[in-house]
């Protein structure tokens, strides 16, 4: 297929999975500032400012407010990071691939944008902003599921799906590095005292997390299971295997194919990491180096796939 | 915050004779729900009568609904939640729940004793005769000392507020209370409808309730590994608590059984799996006594799993709350806790009783049956206020009947002091406020140690001048807010220590590709056209 094609297509995935993303952390983060503190110690920091340093958007002066993170990160179209951003982005991405996706596909992106536009966001923010998140975790839910069910599973699709796991698999290490404190003896102190349901609350996987680990959500085990849990479906090593899974389809040639191939010793580095960092370990070290293997992933992608197109990340 | 514009004055006329909790005796806000007002005020009865609407439907689609019982057969309603918070400042929680903490040890230390030693009985404080004859005294766990001697794993105690002020304890329920799910699903339903009334306040959370409860009954199972087995037991899906079963099953991450699932072998307790029997160390069982093992309690039981007695007894299996823990809550017993607290803890009762009246006491049913119009007249050994006669508001004839019934069996009822209990302002279906009365129920959790959710279940009569609060007769619910200690400034901000990942990765549009092929593509647009 065209390299442009198959570009736009893994945009459209990854647009989508960060607008979701971005509305599940805001969501988690609004119900939980609501509230006091828990008894038990804090063991994460995910408030206001860490959403601005995980989407990356430039902290103002002072501590942020509330209602600024809010509008910047969910009704700002000037922010690039803001969920009405991202939308309207995948929107356009459809847009050029009408052709190869579904219209049942392109209809759901679209009413998406289009209804976002026509809404008083501003107003349903200051009265209930999770509102706004429930219906555009509802709308990329409703494409994903109408993708599986309409779009033809050809090389078209692949880049789809690569495009939206890696977004997912960037997005939750995004978290974890900003969440979890950088420095080693202040995470032993937290990691089995130190309550880390922010952090599933922000993904939508306490449930899953629940059934899968019986210890209580404290921050090691929490960021174990975001890290290494090939069960949860939003997991990091999930989600990579779902973009080694999308590539090889993709893929004439896998074998001989630098991102599968990277994928491959990524998959099994987190399986070795999983099951034998003992507690206390460096998470934070894991989550740096996985992300930096995946920035080099998301080059080698676009060598290959796209010829070189622009879009690639750009390391730190 | 008396400067910020209302946009309508609420009309709001405190009930004589009762406190009101946010406008006292006078029609004055009180200064910890001043912003509340304020905040109520600003949004309207317009507003708060639309998020009604939104709540209905937002319960109806998760089902979080009960059901009533109506003319057209049972019908699944939403649980009514007044949008209204109840506010409970620091100070006075902290003294609810070193009370209600105390209560709980003492009736812990009772029932452990009724099947040991029966010291307070031997001291003369409670008579032996009304012990036994309590329908809840289970003969068939004498001499049964669960883990870390702990019997009453979950408790919820029913507190009113008296016109005065003072916190009173009106029932207490050892053995399956419930009502938890609705303190947890009311919290979430008020920050996604009312999110503006939580302006100003750091209201402590909930949440952790099910981490609690999961935690307690692991530190009870009597496992060898760290990972103790637990499940929860359902009568089944036709129980009407069967939502809270569920979501407890599913908050704690844990099985949801029901009997058919559970087997005994050789005084060990085991559930059905696809990989076969699987042990089971903890069972947090929301049945009643008289229906868990039909070899020792009702042999009729349907529900039961033969042999639970025998594996208790051995040792090899947690069950909470205990087997036989009905005899600390039944309602004749209640006159005697505070006299527990003394004598098991060598302390002063922080919380105290409604005044009682037992009517086994020839001296005392005779007062009784004299005052029956001023008094509240309950059986013993019920619950869910069934059976309940209310003084004031029964008619005359209906009275008599009850003299009759009493004086038949005087050991089957007792006689409480009405209490007047406290209001607080509630949202009718247009969104106007009036006084209702209110209780709360707060959830403890004794483990390794008692700890009590801030706050619990508020329950409100919403029909005007009735203090009848149970779902199953018109009453409503309300979340119910602890504020932390101290003021908003008070809170040290967590310091910033931020660590940047890279930037977000994005399509820069207008550079190499799109930008100038877009101008070119539209351009080209133009003589098509013509």
């Amino acid at each position: 297929m065209l390299a442009r094609i198959a570009h736009e297509l893994f945009w459209l995935g990854r647009n989508l999975a960060r607008a979701e993303h971005t509305a599940r952390m805001l969501d988690g983060v609004f119900q939980a500032s609501l509230q006091g503190r828990p008894d038990d110690p804090a063991g994460v920091t995910l408030d206001w400012s860490s959403l601005l340093a995980i989407m990356a958007a430039a902290p103002g002066d002072g501590l942020p407010r509330r209602d600024e993170v809010l509008r910047a990160l969910t009704l700002d179209p000037d922010n690039p990071a803001s969920v009405v951003s991202c939308i309207s982005r995948a929107r356009e991405g459809a847009r050029t691939v009408r052709d190869v996706i579904s219209a049942e596909m392109w209809e759901a992106v679209n009413t998406t944008n289009l209804e976002l536009g026509q809404v008083d966001l501003g107003g349903r923010l200051r009265t209930g902003p999770s509102s706004v998140y429930v219906y555009v975790k509802e709308r990329c839910a409703l494409f994903w599921g109408l993708t599986s069910r309409t779009m033809l599973r050809d090389e078209a699709s692949a880049f789809l799906a690569a495009g939206g796991r890696i977004e997912s698999g960037d997005m939750v290490l995004r978290m974890l590095r900003v969440a979890l404190p950088r420095d080693a003896d202040q995470l032993a102190g937290i990691a089995e005292q130190g309550q880390a349901l922010a952090l599933l609350q922000a993904v939508g996987g306490f449930q899953a997390y629940r059934r899968a680990v019986p210890a209580p959500p404290n921050a090691l085990p929490v960021a174990r299971f975001l890290l290494f849990e090939r069960g949860y479906p939003d997991s990091v090593a999930a989600s990579v295997d779902a973009v080694h899974n999308a590539l090889i389809r993709a893929d004439r040639n896998p074998r001989n194919s630098e991102p599968v191939l990277r994928l491959q010793r990524l998959s099994a580095d987190l399986e070795f990491r999983g099951r034998t960092e003992a507690a206390g370990q460096d998470v934070h070290a894991t989550c740096e180096a996985v992300q930096e293997e995946l920035v080099r992933v998301d080059r080698d992608i676009a060598d290959r796939y796209f010829a070189g197109a622009p879009g690639t990340m750009v390391a730190a | 915050m008396a400067s910020e514009p209302a946009s309508a004055p609420l009309q709001y006329t405190v009930a004589g004779g009762f406190l009101d909790e946010v406008f006292g005796h006078e029609g004055e806000p009180e200064d910890h729900a001043a912003d509340l007002v304020a905040a109520v005020e600003l949004m309207g009865p317009d507003r708060l009568a639309a998020a009604g609407r939104r709540r209905d439907a937002i319960f109806m689609q998760q089902g979080i609904t009960f059901e009533l019982t109506g003319e057209d057969g049972p019908k699944d309603r939403p649980f009514p939640l007044d949008l209204v918070p109840r506010i409970i400042p620091a100070s006075e929680w902290t003294s609810i729940k070193r009370g209600l903490a105390q209560r709980i040890r003492a009736l812990n230390a009772f029932v452990d004793d009724v099947y040991h030693a029966r010291e307070i009985v031997r001291e003369g404080i409670v008579p032996w005769r009304l012990v036994v004859s309590r329908s809840h005294f289970a003969r068939a766990v004498h001499g049964i000392r669960p883990p870390g001697g702990v019997y009453t794993h979950v408790a919820g105690c029913d507190l009113v507020r008296d016109s005065d002020g003072t916190w009173k304890v009106l029932e207490d329920n050892v053995r399956t209370p419930s009502g938890i799910s609705y303190v947890l699903e009311n919290r979430v339903a008020m920050t996604r409808l009312v999110p503006e009334l939580f302006a100003h306040y750091r209201v402590r959370p909930v949440d952790h309730y099910p981490q609690l409860l999961l935690a307690a009954l692991r530190a009870v199972a009597p496992s060898a590994d760290a990972e103790a087995t637990v499940v929860v037991w359902t009568p089944g899906p036709f129980n009407s608590a069967y939502f809270e079963h569920a979501f407890l099953a599913r908050q704690m991450g844990v099985e949801l059984v029901e009997a058919s699932d559970l087997v005994v072998r050789d005084d060990v307790l085991y559930m059905r799996t696809t990989d076969g029997l699987e042990r089971v160390h903890a069972v947090y069982r929301r049945l009643d006594d008289g229906f868990v093992d039909p070899l020792e309690f009702r042999p009729d039981s349907m529900l039961g799993v033969p042999g639970l007695v025998r594996a208790y007894r051995a040792g090899t299996v947690a069950v909470a709350n205990a087997f036989g823990t009905g005899v600390a809550d039944d309602k004749a017993i209640y006159h005697y806790v505070p006299e527990m607290i003394r004598f098991y803890l060598n302390e002063e009762p922080i919380l105290s009783n409604v005044k009682t009246y037992l009517l086994s006491d020839p001296e005392q049913l005779e007062h009784v049956v004299g005052r029956l119009a001023e008094l509240v007249v309950k059986p013993t050994g019920e619950s869910g206020g069934k059976g309940v006669f209310i003084g004031p508001t029964t008619p005359e004839d209906e009275l008599d009947g009850l003299a009759e019934v009493i004086q038949a069996h005087p050991e089957r009822w007792i006689a409480q002091e009405v209490v007047n209990l406290s209001t607080v302002p509630t949202a009718a279906i247009d969104g106007r406020l009036s006084p209702r009365h209110v209780d709360l129920r707060p959830f403890a959790v004794f483990g390794e140690d008692i700890k009590i959710v801030p706050g619990g279940l508020t329950r409100v009569a919403l029909i005007e001048g009735s203090m009848i609060v149970n779902s199953s007769r018109g009453g409503g619910s309300k979340d119910t807010w602890v504020l932390e200690d101290g003021s908003d400034s008070d809170r040290a901000e967590p310091e910033s220590m931020l660590t940047a990942p890279p930037t977000l990765p994005d399509l820069r549009y207008g550079s190499q590709w799109v930008g100038q092929q877009q101008q070119q593509q539209q351009e080209l647009d133009e003589p098509g056209r013509c």
